[in-house]
């Protein structure tokens, strides 16, 4: 569980989130859902120390994550799967992977790890000697999805996969993350679709200007009264 | 299976068959050595511009912070040569903690920086005159010893402990670039952050890949000054120790492990043996436009384009190269 209270953060002298209190039960899918600029995206890197906190708590099972860096949220079952995806294209997409069991503990297991990916992702499988910085967005997307997974994480935050990417492959998307969900793994999904993100979340977060102005249960949640707070200003 | 019978085939010329069929040619034999320390260093350079992407202009320091010190711990401490060798490329790595700043800017901005340390460490030489003999500089260093009866001092002695250093190098680069550190180190120049988020503590592997290309140049530096039994401050930092590796390493192939090697080799020894004979005078100006012809057309290097030409490696199918990606 990761609770996150009064969080303030943002860039220099430019703040992004206002006194953001949230929670994110274990083993469900929390959607993060907003428009451009709410602070969705600052929400997932404060938790991952990428921006700094001037105010507030996170929390991972009642732990300060406050002075785990970066580099040492791996080890603790964290794992970003960044927007844009930020795969590593001069690489190929086999060393992409391997790169995602660079925390440790995970080394020793990278063959059973890489096999595991080969099976959610068996397109990742014929490309794998292909050169990342040549896939198409849709296969983009799934290596940036299983480099986070060569990891073993407990909790993945995972930000705007549908971006940019035909209906057809973010159908495939969710039905993997459908999947993760099923085997019990924490997920925080910030998502601009709100339709797929609806179907597919346990608990659904509406932000808008760096603030939380709307928590459902998923299935409580109306569209249409969603979208109405989405759009207004 | 080609690399397992390069390697055995390269290490019995170079230990067999070059030392003996050169050995009564003492200006070739000193041209390969003056060579080969240039490969060493342009080894250096590329571990930190390859692998930790961060291009140096500032490597004559490292050079010359070991020469220094390996030159002065023989002299004044009485310290054994090939051990000297090793304190200078240590002394050189807590001379890169000076560039530590740096490491947080990338590109041209690094490159920058550590050009202005580097004449920090040519002024400290000039002017700590009681340790370092000032302008005059030191005369008299101690060349490389006799051991168990066999004379490193000798030309051809020089040039096998540099061969046993450079290839000592090549096996360190091979290693770390065939480690979890190499991919990562390889990851960075695409996205620090991304391979912050994935485990990896990038500033601090930075800083190691920074300690050791300046330790190898360190080594290098020790090697020559014992080589030529002479320092001062402008030939021990004088900008050619970074110029003349950067240009070899890339006119080999900054990417590769054998391109600085062979860059450094071929760039050295061409001109000097053949470039020189045809103008000997102002020879460097054939270097000069082959380097300008050779960034037009080929700007990954040497060993690239012959690797291409002759297949040596199988493309994979894709587009290898970002800027063509669009048409794939």
């Amino acid at each position: 569980m990761i609770e996150i209270s009064d969080l303030r953060a943002g860039y220099g002298s430019i703040n992004i989130l206002w006194d953001l209190s949230l929670a994110i039960p274990e083993g469900k899918l929390t959607c993060i859902i907003g428009p451009n600029g709410a602070g969705k995206t600052t929400l997932l890197r404060a938790v991952m120390g990428l921006v700094p906190v001037t105010q507030g708590r996170i929390t991972l099972n009642g732990r300060a994550l406050s002075g785990t860096k970066t580099w040492e949220m791996a080890q603790e079952g964290i794992v970003m799967i960044p927007e844009g995806r930020l795969i590593f294209r001069d690489m190929t997409v086999e060393e992409n992977l391997i790169m995602g069991a660079f925390p440790k503990k995970q080394r020793k297991r990278t063959r059973a790890n890489l096999e595991r990916v080969y099976g959610l992702f068996p397109r990742l499988l014929e490309r794998r000697t292909q050169v990342a910085g040549s896939l198409s967005g849709g296969e983009s997307q799934m290596l940036a999805m299983g480099r986070g997974l060569m990891a073993e994480p407990k909790v993945i935050l995972l930000d705007e996969p549908s971006l940019g990417l035909a209906p057809v492959i973010v159908q495939e998307i969710f039905t993997i993350l459908g999947q993760l969900k099923a085997e019990g793994n924490t997920i925080v999904l910030v998502e601009q679709n709100t339709h797929m993100a609806v179907k597919v979340a346990d608990q659904v977060h509406l932000m808008q200007t760096g603030r939380v102005i709307l928590s459902q249960e998923a299935d409580k949640v109306d569209l249409d009264q969603l979208h109405d707070l989405y759009f207004a200003r | 299976m080609r690399v397992r019978v390069l390697i055995p085939l390269l290490v019995i010329v170079l230990y067999g068959v070059v030392p003996f069929a050169l050995a009564g040619n003492n200006y070739v034999m000193s041209i390969l050595v003056a060579a080969l320390i240039i490969a060493g260093v342009a080894l250096a350079w590329a571990l930190l511009g390859n692998l930790g992407g961060m291009v140096s202009f500032g490597h004559a320091a490292f050079f010359g912070v070991g020469s220094y010190i390996s030159a002065i711990v023989t002299m004044k401490l009485g310290v054994p040569v090939f051990a000297a060798m090793l304190l200078g490329g240590a002394g050189a790595a807590v001379a890169a903690v000076a560039v530590l700043p740096a490491l947080r800017l990338s590109g041209p901005y690094f490159a920058l920086a550590v050009l202005a340390y580097a004449h920090i460490f040519k002024i400290l030489a000039t002017e700590f005159t009681t340790i370092t003999g000032g302008a005059g500089g030191i005369l008299g260093i101690p060349t490389l010893p006799r051991v168990l009866g066999y004379d490193f001092g000798s030309k051809v002695g020089g040039y096998l402990v540099i061969v046993t250093i450079v290839l000592l190098f090549a096996l360190v680069y091979a290693r770390i670039r065939n480690s979890y550190y190499g991919y990562a180190l390889r990851a960075m120049h695409d996205s620090e952050d991304a391979t912050r988020v994935v485990g990896v503590h990038s500033t601090l592997l930075k800083a190691l890949m920074l300690f050791l290309s300046a330790f190898m140049t360190g080594v290098v530096g020790a090697f020559n000054a014992h080589c030529i039994n002479f320092l001062e401050p402008d030939y021990a930092f004088s900008s050619g120790w970074t110029m003349l590796p950067v240009v070899a390493a890339i006119f080999g192939g900054y990417r590769t492990l054998t391109g600085p090697l062979v860059g450094a080799v071929v760039v050295y020894t061409v001109d000097q043996l053949v470039f020189k004979s045809l103008i000997p005078s102002g020879h460097q100006i054939i270097f000069g436009v082959l380097l300008g012809v050779m960034i037009l057309f080929a700007p990954d290097g040497l060993i690239p384009l012959l690797a291409k030409k002759l297949q040596w490696v199988r493309q994979p199918r894709g587009c290898r190269d970002p800027r063509t990606e669009s048409v794939c």
